[in-house]
């Protein structure tokens, strides 16, 4: 996959305090995007007010429609077009964008959403859909979601999305929720020479040669360039390396498998985790998204207190980091799983654990992210 | 001496600023004084009027939970909003009230600054420039920002419409800080 460096006239270097929704878009910027189609939704409408302001001056294009389904599917429209592309919604309009969604995974369509996660209607804090990101629309397919915890992290994030989303085809979810998006933060933005950006592979094969889905066992087929003579139809139904629908079971065995294998047999190469003193750690904490920052403070109290506590980031949640998570459980006698929603992806860290250690989850909805404090007593009360 | 983290609640009622005054605060920081600082809020759905409030956290490091339970700074321009924040302020935090706005204190602080920026920022021609003298009166008894980084954010960040007189508030702020002794 060709590497290119980001366009210096995109890139805004320096040191700012920034609010995350607005480090997103400077993200994205920073990664090349030139289309972003969007419906408002609270709070992530600042992603769309900032982008109508960026995306001009870069010689991008700002698109707002009617709807949510509009935004997934001009977007999928314009990636396929040759774009670099950005949504942004919120909880309940990410519900309206599944049917889209399910089409760019289809047609392997590269593409960002931010999905600012959101409860109690409006400006509260929220993990609860971390589900939903992955299992969301209908289908077979694998979602890649990524999962910042700071401002700084919603800029280096996104790039890392757009290039996730370039290399396999596939759309990439930027797990935000309201206390990142609307927190304003110390952002240190690189010069744009330190920023590698993934670019597309384009076939080179004449069009009477060109297959539009012929791609290794768990590889990404090259698109096509439009308007270019090349004549590509792009499916939602089971389709050959022609592009043709076709409902032979062994051109949908193989689509799907390719489909889903080109993340699964890439696991390892996506997921990504941090690790905060798990050296002589005997408690884990194992936190995704804002909740990292309360665990990480709330190990440093335990360990006041005697607990030899470590926290294992997650920097995506899909795919599952099986394998830092089962190395942990192997470690630990007790893993916390720290979240914010009723408890959902302990379910996740439990598979993995395996038995191997205990999983005790540590949640809160209460539309707000955790106090070091409370993670702090559920410790106390889970070592006892 | 400055300590830190800092951990500042800023509170008053929408319309006043709060907000902003809390995001110069922070920009000061960050991008002049190279330090670390979050910034959360909270407000009502009314334009104006409602209770709001903006906590922020300064450090030299960079901070994990953008949420303090306790805070050490608490600059209250309005008498609900005082009184919702004030149990949120340490033993021994520092408490800066606008007189003309928090007229009832329930809680006694030692350490307490009566600065009277709505009364300072109406005698310069405009009350909504008290959050300006507010943060002219912080930059000087905080310790943590420069006086000259402090107007040159103010530049950059309000309506230029507004420069002159948001200058001549900070500059009445600090000097009325200067007059009636800092904490630092």
């Amino acid at each position: 996959m060709p590497i290119v460096k980001a366009s210096k006239d995109r890139v805004k270097t320096g040191v700012h305090f920034m609010l995350g929704n607005y480090a997103l878009v400077e993200g994205a910027i920073s990664a090349g995007c030139n289309f972003f189609g969007g419906y408002p939704i609270t709070p992530a409408n600042e992603i769309s007010e900032r982008m109508s302001q960026r995306l001009p001056e870069v010689g991008g294009k700002f698109v707002q429609g009617e709807d949510e389904l509009f935004s997934i599917f001009a977007c999928t429209g314009a990636s396929l077009a040759g774009g670099k592309v950005m949504t942004a919604t919120a909880s309940a309009g990410y519900n309206y964008m599944q049917e889209g969604l399910g089409y760019a995974y289809t047609v392997e369509a590269p593409l960002v959403i931010a999905d600012v996660q959101r409860c109690r209607g409006e400006n509260y804090a929220s993990q609860a859909d971390v589900y939903q990101m992955r299992y969301g629309a209908s289908g077979d397919y694998e979602a890649i979601v990524v999962c910042p915890s700071s401002v700084q992290e919603l800029y280096d994030y996104t790039i890392w999305a757009f290039n996730l989303a370039e290399e396999y085809r596939n759309p990439v979810i930027v797990m935000s929720e309201t206390t990142i998006a609307l927190m304003r933060e110390r952002l240190d933005i690189p010069e744009a020479s330190a920023i590698d950006l993934y670019e597309r592979t384009y076939t080179s094969l004449p069009p009477e040669e060109y297959l539009p889905f012929a791609a290794p066992e768990y590889g990404c087929p090259d698109i096509a360039p439009l308007a270019e003579g090349y004549q590509t139809i792009y499916s939602l139904n089971p389709h050959d390396e022609k592009g043709g629908i076709d409902w032979d079971p062994v051109v949908f065995d193989r689509l799907y498998k390719r489909i889903c294998g080109k993340v699964r047999e890439n696991a390892d190469r996506i997921c990504r985790t941090e690790k905060f003193y798990m050296d002589d750690a005997e408690y884990a904490l194992i936190a995704y998204g804002s909740e990292v920052r309360p665990a990480i403070e709330a190990a440093e109290l335990a360990r006041e207190s005697g607990i030899k506590a470590g926290v294992l980031k997650l920097c995506n949640v899909w795919p599952v980091p099986e394998k830092a998570i089962a190395e942990i459980a192997g470690q630990v006698s007790k893993i916390f799983a720290v979240e914010m929603n009723m408890g959902k992806y302990v379910n996740e860290i439990r598979r993995v654990a395996a038995g191997r250690c205990g999983v005790i989850p540590v949640t809160k909805n209460l539309g707000l992210v955790h106090t070091a404090y409370e993670i702090l007593e559920e410790i106390k009360k889970g070592v006892r | 001496m400055v300590t830190y983290p800092q951990r500042i609640t800023l509170c008053g009622f929408g319309g006043q600023g709060i907000i902003l005054s809390a995001v110069i605060l922070g920009t000061t920081a960050v991008t002049k004084g190279d330090l670390y600082a979050v910034q959360t809020q909270s407000y009502g759905s009314e334009a104006r009027g409602g209770q709001c409030q903006a906590e922020l956290i300064i450090d030299r490091k960079p901070i994990n939970s953008p949420v303090a339970e306790k805070k050490n700074l608490l600059v209250a321009m309005f008498q609900t909003a005082y009184e919702k924040y004030i149990p949120t302020l340490e033993e021994d935090g520092v408490l800066v009230i606008d007189p003309g706005l928090v007229t009832e204190l329930v809680r006694p602080i030692r350490t307490t600054f009566e600065v009277p920026a709505t009364q300072i920022a109406v005698d310069l021609g405009n009350r909504m420039a008290a959050n300006m003298v507010m943060l002219g009166f912080l930059s000087e008894s905080m310790g943590i920002i420069g006086h000259q980084d402090l107007l040159d954010v103010v530049k950059d960040t309000v309506n230029p419409r507004f420069t002159e007189l948001n200058f001549q508030a900070v500059e009445a702020g600090a000097a009325y800080a200067k007059e009636h002794g800092l904490y630092h």
